[in-house]
């Protein structure tokens, strides 16, 4: 046998991830040699994801859509892994301008939070860009682990603990079935490599796809799993509401972004040719997802399970556009970017109100918010406006996209469900709305939120109104990044 | 005598990962279920060396290495919140971890 070479290793497309791992490793050092206080720490963080956005950014520039595998076929850093990198860096940076608070009250330990939060924005983003079974899995563990972590970091609150130990225990069960699945894949085509596995149908005709279909479905299902699609979604309520509020938005969001996006590669890239098994069992999760979620949403007392529902249902929406094809997804990489802005921004707004560790985030604390602080309503207006998809909010063009392509994809039926629950999903976000703004406060104690969760919520609310009104440079960006 | 093929042990493996999928589903004590979680990552270790050797490939060994790798990474996280739940609460049963609901 020839020994292969050692794989050339292209280490400038991974810059942003190696700004991300290194830099958690400063900060941990920075901890232990100089104690530097809580503000040192939380700028340096920043300081790291505004390099590894910038370095994502000209990754983006420089990225093709038939870039080539780099790592020996582990990774693949196309248009589609790119953007994904840019969201989960972009919402990084979003989540953790605003969690200033967070850190300040973890005291000691937010050396390590910082470090966690930078590497499972590395562990997302590999695992977006993954081309090989083992390396995704990878991928998705070095992330999960850390958000496993992040959810109790608090630790001073029954809640937080009881939160870490249930998304763990669910997590590593998704995980083993994850792999599990890629154990059968491995077993059915004798390859991990998505790109060899399509070529493996494209060479063969496979007789008894059992072992295969079997193999799809425990991938499919252990990544709805990490994206909370219904029936896989039972953790994210719990999760949503006992883990700090400030780090929720994050958590959910990062995974939100990775999961999607694997879900993406291994459907569109590696199974394309099964597309006629998979795709009705994606639009059942899907068509589940939307009708529960927005159902549990409404009988929701609690602001933060209200927003996990919803977010079960959001996973509805983009699953619709993922099952419509490779040429729908650029709907779902247009519902991923505006999606996860607005989400961080509705759980800053809960940090903001309930404080940053606590889990009181009952909606009555929300009655006369307008009168209490009217930047903070209106904030949390904008965002639920967006998500529930209102004309001229990015939520819009959004559903638009995903209902478009589903139609264009002879999936007529889930259209019908899916703007079904759009219908009950307004009434819900304007419930909300109408406690805030319309209902009188139980004391009119001005809510008083830092300057840096100001600035993070403006720039979320300007993103998501001015790219609502003009979608075309987000859209112009998200159709390069289609899988064909 | 029956010659026990690749197929053998991959039936073997499907048996333990659904042994161990049940144990979670119905076993109350936090550590119990994650020693079923483990099974069921073992019963992948053995699927991957059984295909990759079907297949008459390495990738499957190798595959192996790292999900030992993410298991053991997983069991250190998992029992430090095990026992800081402990610490706090005297009890490893997820049955009585019911504070949060809506």
């Amino acid at each position: 046998m020839i020994p292969e070479a050692f794989p050339e290793i292209a280490w400038s497309a991974l810059a942003p991830e190696l700004v991300l791992v290194f830099g958690a490793v400063a900060l941990l050092l920075l901890d232990v040699q100089r104690k530097p206080g809580v503000k040192v720490l939380w700028g340096t963080s920043l300081v790291i994801l505004a390099i590894a956005l910038a370095l994502g950014v000209w990754q983006w520039i420089a990225a093709t859509p038939d870039a080539e595998p780099i790592f020996g076929g582990m990774l693949i850093f196309d248009r589609s892994a790119a953007l994904a990198r840019l969201v989960v860096l972009g919402v990084s940076l979003q989540a953790m301008v605003a969690a200033r608070s967070l850190f300040a009250h973890l005291g000691n330990r937010a050396a390590e939070g910082l470090a966690l939060v930078l590497l499972a924005a590395a562990g997302f983003i590999l695992m977006a860009a993954s081309q090989n079974l083992v390396m995704m899995f990878l991928g998705l563990e070095m992330g999960s682990i850390a958000l496993y972590i992040l959810a109790g970091i608090a630790g001073d609150g029954v809640r937080s603990d009881e939160a870490a130990l249930k998304y763990l225990l669910l997590g590593a069960v998704a995980s083993a079935v994850f792999i599990y699945g890629a154990a059968l894949v491995f077993a059915g085509t004798g390859s991990l490599d998505l790109l060899r596995v399509a070529g493996f149908f494209a060479r063969n005709l496979v007789l008894s796809p059992a072992v295969l279909l079997v193999g799809i479905g425990l991938l499919t299902a252990g990544l709805s799993f990490k994206v909370a699609a219904a029936p896989f979604h039972v953790w994210a309520p719990d999760v949503y509401q006992g883990a700090p509020a400030g780090i929720v938005g994050y958590m959910a969001a990062v995974a939100k972004v990775g999961g999607f996006a694997a879900l993406a590669r291994v459907l569109l890239s590696g199974f394309e040719s099964f597309r006629p098994d998979w795709a009705p069992i994606v639009a059942g999760i899907a068509a589940l997802s939307m009708v529960v979620g927005a159902l549990m949403a409404i009988i929701s007392s609690d602001i933060r399970r209200l927003l996990a529902y919803s977010g079960v249902a959001h996973a509805g929406f983009i699953l619709t556009g993922l099952a419509s094809g490779a040429q729908g997804s650029s709907s779902v990489w247009f519902y991923l970017a505006v999606y996860t802005v607005q989400l961080v921004a509705a759980f800053s707004v809960v940090s903001a109100l309930g404080g940053a560790v606590s889990s009181g985030s009952d909606l009555s604390d929300y009655r006369g918010l307008y009168r209490r602080s009217p930047f903070l309503a209106l904030v949390l207006s904008v965002s639920l406006l967006g998500m529930a998809g209102l004309p001229l909010t990015t939520g819009f063009v959004a559903k638009l996209g995903v209902f478009l392509w589903a139609w264009r994809g002879d999936l007529e039926w889930l259209v019908v469900v899916a703007v079904v629950a759009s219908a009950m999903a307004i009434y819900l976000y304007l419930r909300v709305i109408v406690i805030m703004y319309m209902q009188s406060p139980a004391d009119d104690d001005p809510v008083l939120c830092d300057r840096p969760t100001s600035w993070a919520l403006g720039a979320a609310t300007a993103v998501t109104v001015v790219l609502g009104v003009f979608p075309q440079p987000l859209l112009k960006l998200v159709e390069s990044a289609v899988y064909l | 005598m029956p010659v026990v093929t690749p197929g053998w042990y991959m039936t073997l493996a499907a048996v333990l990962f659904v042994l161990g999928m049940t144990g979670v589903l119905i076993r109350r004590n936090a550590l119990v279920m994650f020693m079923c979680v483990e099974l069921m990552l073992n019963a992948v270790n053995l699927t991957f060396v059984a295909a990759g050797r079907a297949a008459g490939v390495l990738d499957g060994q190798v595959a192996v290495f790292f999900v030992l790798v993410v298991a053991a990474a997983e069991v250190v996280v998992g029992l430090a919140i095990i026992v800081a739940i402990f610490r706090r609460r005297e009890t490893a049963s997820v049955d009585e971890l019911a504070a949060l609901r809506g």
